[in-house]
């Protein structure tokens, strides 16, 4: 008999674990990274459509892998600066990564349709550096579709990316601004 | 007078070279991008072939096919369609992958080559013309398999 309690409580105890951890890791049906710099000189803008993400309506994780190289700008030698081992070394650091956590999760309900406002806290890789990143992000639930909006802005000298001279260093921003949208 | 004549002529050649070379740094700001379309195809082969070489050294493929200006290798891949879907800059997205792979190639056509991807269907075998982006490998974090990534496409 207190075999059976036991079990049952050990059952229950599993089951209870398994519902607070429960939910789905989604993975991304669409994206759109958009690389934004400005300056008095000019702006210049860059667009990215092939980068996978999850998210996970459990834990609050989220990951998005970018492949650097699908970046596309206006004018090709522009292009060609970003990616060479000056710049970005997208030959070297194919794919930037994030991996953050949504910290208000509880304010978060995947199952009702609306909007909310998530906190991120995680990290960010890019051109082989790793640093901490807290942003806003807007989840929206519409069904089963699910939306991620999120601007991060990003100091390119954290990233050791450095326009040291010439027109680079005059032509674009020393802080970028990456916004993200994601559809899983 | 004399004197006046090759001064003359410094200008004038002086005026060229400054003309030339905006003329040449124009031209290289305005540079087209690279046709993919009509641009000679640098290796032809399977998305099994390409997935398998980049599983099995991700470091020896990227440095085989990915170049530093970003204008990298044009392949022509062979395969079998598992999926046809759109992104979020209109563009088709063709998955060739074999059922029992465990990464395929994701072909991302253009706005100028959507139409050729209109009458494909899964399980339909094609050789399909890009540029790599980025190679296959298994991501921890994401838990899965990420494909090749193949982009500016066209049919063969």
């Amino acid at each position: 008999m207190k075999k059976t309690i036991l079990t049952f409580v050990i059952l229950a105890a599993i089951s209870i674990s398994a519902l607070a951890q429960s939910g789905t890791k989604l993975v991304s049906k669409k994206t759109h990274f958009k690389f934004y710099s400005h300056t008095t000189v000019e702006d210049i803008e860059a667009h990215n459509y092939k980068s996978v993400g999850t998210i996970h309506t459990g834990t609050g994780e989220i990951i998005f892998s970018v492949p650097m190289q699908s970046y596309e700008f206006e004018k090709a030698k522009m292009q060609q600066h970003y990616n060479s081992p000056k710049f970005l070394d997208t030959k070297k650091f194919p794919k930037s990564k994030l991996k953050a956590k949504i910290t208000n999760l509880t304010d978060i309900d995947f199952n009702n349709d609306g909007s909310y406002a998530a906190n991120i806290e995680g990290e960010l890789t890019i051109h082989g550096v790793s640093n901490k990143i807290s942003e806003k992000a807007t989840i929206t639930v519409n069904g089963s579709s699910i939306v991620l909006n999120s601007t991060l802005n990003l100091k390119l000298a954290d990233y050791a990316i450095a326009f040291k001279d010439g027109k680079p260093s005059s032509n674009i921003a020393k802080v970028i601004e990456i916004t993200v949208v994601s559809e899983y | 007078m004399f004197k006046n004549k090759i001064i003359r002529n410094l200008l004038i050649l002086v005026g060229v070279i400054i003309l030339a070379g905006g003329a040449v740094g124009l031209y290289m700001f305005n540079m087209p991008h690279r046709d993919v379309g009509a641009t000679k195809t640098d290796y032809a082969l399977s998305a099994t072939d390409i997935v398998e070489e980049y599983l099995q050294d991700s470091h020896s493929a990227n440095d085989k096919y990915l170049k530093e200006d970003g204008d990298s290798k044009i392949l022509e891949i062979k395969g079998k369609i598992a999926s046809i879907s759109t992104d979020f800059n209109d563009q088709k997205v063709v998955l060739l992958k074999d059922e029992n792979a465990k990464a395929g190639v994701t072909c991302t056509f253009t706005k100028e080559t959507n139409q050729s991807v209109e009458n494909l269907k899964t399980g339909q075998v094609i050789t399909v013309k890009g540029v790599i982006r980025s190679g296959a490998s298994y991501d921890e974090d994401l838990e899965m398999y990420e494909n090749v990534n193949l982009e500016k496409c066209s049919l063969k």
